[in-house]
């Protein structure tokens, strides 16, 4: 598929989510819509680090975290409005990631993925082991990183003021606006110069890196870029729900993103989106079975595993292939 | 997760209702009086709960949704809130965590268009859930026992006109407990060696919010801290600390770290070498694994708690219900936090014409002025509300009539084979205090 239709389609379903409210309005469809954007970024970013540049990077959490302590860090202690503090939270988490990148690039496979996980796994200890008093408000001792409270209060949008009860609405088109801009990153990538590194690297990484393709600055290159919307929904997330705490780092978070990439098509440009749409709606449907829920949703992902390795859209796509090589 | 409840098949007589009612607290009665024997049929009001329902507080989270379960039948078998039953829905807030917390709000919120959230504890800042609570005018019970939630009430009472802390404050555990001390020694039950008090912490909010009020307030009843120290938790061994205990003996020795498995370690290490001080820990003895690693060595320990089931008619009427629904082993002193919460709900609801969906700002603002003023008496004491912080009065830290605030309990293990006997606040306590084993009367 070229850039342009990529774009095209990317177009349509933003038209048609942005018009989705004026028909549903009811304000659980909302915010659970403006929470599918905001796990829509990160995994359409994962997905550039994990299914097209093949770094099986565990520390995408830990970024998305580094994105929401970092803002509400500059609005409860410098009282910055988080209109700034947003973007800078975001680059922020670029500089993180870039020096997790220098670190864990150099190894492969498994070895990236037990080092990327031991940063996340650093940084959970380091900010839930931080005792001591950094200030002492009202509410009790405030350790510098939060420690287990973590953050509320720090600020917001000025959406409460501007639309009153009716501020998620805005808060639903600012998630829809970043996922935009995040899948255009992503069909940039994808489509561009770097997708095609990485293809030529995965096709015949020898002739690649004859031809002066270097795995390790393409790694590095797709690593430290795609943290800056990874950051930017961490950073969302927290003035969305106006706290964030180490909960932020959670592993069954972290799994439950993952299967989306792998449910919906690991390396392929839409995939990861359908498949946040999927388990987002099964996790939902499952909600009333209580610990069911759970179990329901690793046998979903077990059976998409076992009969639909490629995900939904790429075995869909390998279908259409294999039939056009028929025809 | 939604709970059916039953209605009552027949309409019951005003004079049952009120006869029932009765067996139930005064709380009830009033309840069951102003729905003048309706029956629970119309529309159902959705009330939700955030609960610790998975993970390592699970075991509370569930007697938190007993609770309000509990108190959602039999609200509703009164007549429910004039004629409409009560419908619950919960939500899982894991770990908890104020994120998780916020969220759990929310879908409750937004999902089932919740009337009011009736919690129980949830960890975490206990400053958080009051914002989406705000955004949807909407009421909100809950029993996290933090100051915070006073601090917020107080920095913008208009915005956080329906948030409510059905107990008093974490820092009330300080002051009460020197009150308790007092009294020990006014009434001869003890006689101090020394001025000396050695205070000993972990790093959190809960425990350093009691040490620091127990700091402060220390010099007040003469007492002078002569150990403050913070344990790195989790914490098996206490040799460093109880040296320092032993260079220089206190009278007394308060622990607010509140695992009940440390707290254990430091009496099974404190006992074969004892100082003559009394003890007192906080939360970690009300715990049967506390007794369960001391043994013997438990005997002796004070606890206290400023939320609890009382012993009492009313009380043990509610344990005999709850564990005759709930099974035997069922922890009836945390239901009684959500299920006393609801009940506050229900009555000031009633006495206010109805409550409000989310949105009906103008109702439950009607509903908030309710609670402000109400005297209730349930399961765990009166519940009467401070008008500025919105939390219960403590009593006799802060109130001196037992009608007028929530007692805050003191208790002692006597038998290792049984719970914590309640020992004050009168006329409350069912045992006698005793000198612990380890000191010589």
């Amino acid at each position: 598929m070229s850039m342009r239709r990529d774009f095209i389609v990317g177009l349509v379903l933003i038209a048609l989510c942005a018009t989705l409210p004026l028909f549903i309005g009811m304000r659980y469809f909302v915010t659970q819509a403006t929470l599918f954007f905001i796990w829509g970024i990160v995994v359409l970013q994962w997905n550039l680090v994990l299914g097209v540049g093949g770094i099986f990077s565990l520390a995408q959490m830990a970024l998305f975290a580094v994105g929401a302590y970092a803002t509400a860090m500059f609005g409860y202690y410098f009282q910055m409005p988080m209109v700034l503090a947003m973007p800078l939270a975001a680059l922020l988490t670029v500089v993180v990631s870039t020096l997790v990148g220098l670190a864990c690039l150099r190894l492969k496979g498994p070895y990236v993925a037990l080092l990327t996980l031991a940063v996340a796994q650093v940084l959970y200890l380091l900010i839930v082991n931080d005792t001591e008093c950094f200030t002492n408000p009202p509410s009790g001792c405030m350790p510098l990183f939060g420690g287990v409270r973590g953050f509320t209060r720090f600020g917001d949008l000025g959406f409460r003021d501007l639309f009153g009860s009716k501020w998620y609405i805005a808060d639903y088109y600012v998630g829809l606006g970043l996922l935009a801009l995040a899948a255009a990153f992503s069909i940039a990538i994808i489509r561009g110069p770097m997708g095609l590194a990485f293809q030529a690297l995965r096709d015949n990484p020898g002739c690649a890196m004859a031809r002066g393709v270097s795995r390790f600055k393409y790694q590095l290159w797709v690593f430290a870029l795609s943290a800056f919307f990874t950051g930017l929904a961490g950073s969302f997330y927290a003035v969305h729900f106006a706290a964030v705490g180490p909960t932020a780092f959670s592993f069954s978070t972290l799994l439950f993103l993952l299967s989306m990439i792998v449910v919906g098509g690991m390396g392929t440009l839409w995939g990861p989106l359908l498949g946040a749409l999927l388990l987002m709606g099964a996790d939902e449907a499952m909600r009333e079975f209580g610990d069911w829920r759970d179990i329901g949703l690793g046998l979903l992902l077990a059976g998409f595993v076992i009969l639909l390795p490629k995900g939904v859209l790429g075995s869909l796509q390998a279908l259409v292939q294999k039939l056009r090589a028929k025809a | 997760m939604s709970e059916e409840i039953k209605k009552p098949n027949v309409i019951p007589s005003r004079r049952h209702f009120l006869k029932g009612a009765a067996a139930l607290g005064t709380g009830a009665a009033v309840l069951a009086g102003i729905n003048d024997g309706a029956r629970a049929d119309g529309d159902p009001i959705p009330v939700g709960q955030a609960a610790p329902l998975t993970d390592f507080a699970a075991a509370d989270g569930v007697e938190f949704r007993n609770g309000l379960t509990l108190a959602c039948e039999e609200i509703n078998a009164l007549g429910g809130i004039l004629g409409r039953p009560l419908e619950p829905y919960f939500e899982d807030t894991k770990q908890m965590g104020d994120p998780t917390n916020v969220q759990a709000a929310q879908r409750l919120i937004d999902r089932h268009s919740v009337h009011a959230l009736i919690n129980g504890y949830n960890i975490g800042s206990g400053a958080a859930i009051q914002d989406p609570v705000a955004d949807a005018g909407i009421i909100y019970v809950h029993y996290d026992t933090t100051i915070g939630h006073n601090n917020l009430i107080k920095s913008n009472p208009d915005r956080y006109f329906g948030s409510f802390q059905g107990d008093p404050a974490e820092y009330w555990y300080g002051p009460g407990f020197l009150k308790f001390l007092q009294q020990l020694e006014e009434n001869g039950q003890f006689k101090r060696a020394n001025n000396k008090m050695a205070v000993i912490l972990s790093a959190g909010v809960y425990a350093a919010n009691i040490a620091n009020a127990i700091k402060e307030k220390g010099a007040d009843y003469g007492w002078e801290i002569s150990l403050f120290e913070t344990v790195n938790v989790p914490i098996s061994e206490w040799g460093p600390t109880l040296a320092k205990i032993r260079q220089d003996p206190p009278a007394v020795i308060a622990v607010t770290h509140f695992l009940p498995a440390d707290l254990a370690q430091f009496m099974v290490q404190f006992v074969p070498n004892p100082t003559q001080s009394l003890i007192y820990m906080q939360y970690g003895p009300s715990i049967p694994a506390f007794r369960d690693i001391a043994k013997e060595a438990s005997v002796g320990v004070l606890y206290a708690t400023v939320v609890g089931a009382l012993q009492d008619e009313i009380g043990s009427a509610f344990e005999k219900r709850y564990k005759a629904k709930f099974g035997e082993n069922a922890g009836h002193n945390s239901g009684a936090q959500p299920y006393d919460g609801a009940y506050v709900w229900a009555t000031a609801a009633a006495l206010a014409g109805g409550t409000g969906e989310p949105g009906n700002e103008e109702q439950n603002r009607k509903v908030a002025s309710r609670m402000r003023s109400l005297i209730y008496r349930g399961v765990t004491g009166t519940t009467r509300f401070m008008a500025d912080e919105q939390a219960a009065y403590t009593y006799p830290t802060q109130v001196n009539d037992s009608s007028l605030g929530m007692p805050h309990q003191f208790l002692q293990i006597q038998d290792q084979s049984k719970s914590g006997g309640l020992i004050a606040p009168a006329p409350y306590g069912t045992e006698g205090f005793k000198l612990p084993p380890w000191i010589k009367g």
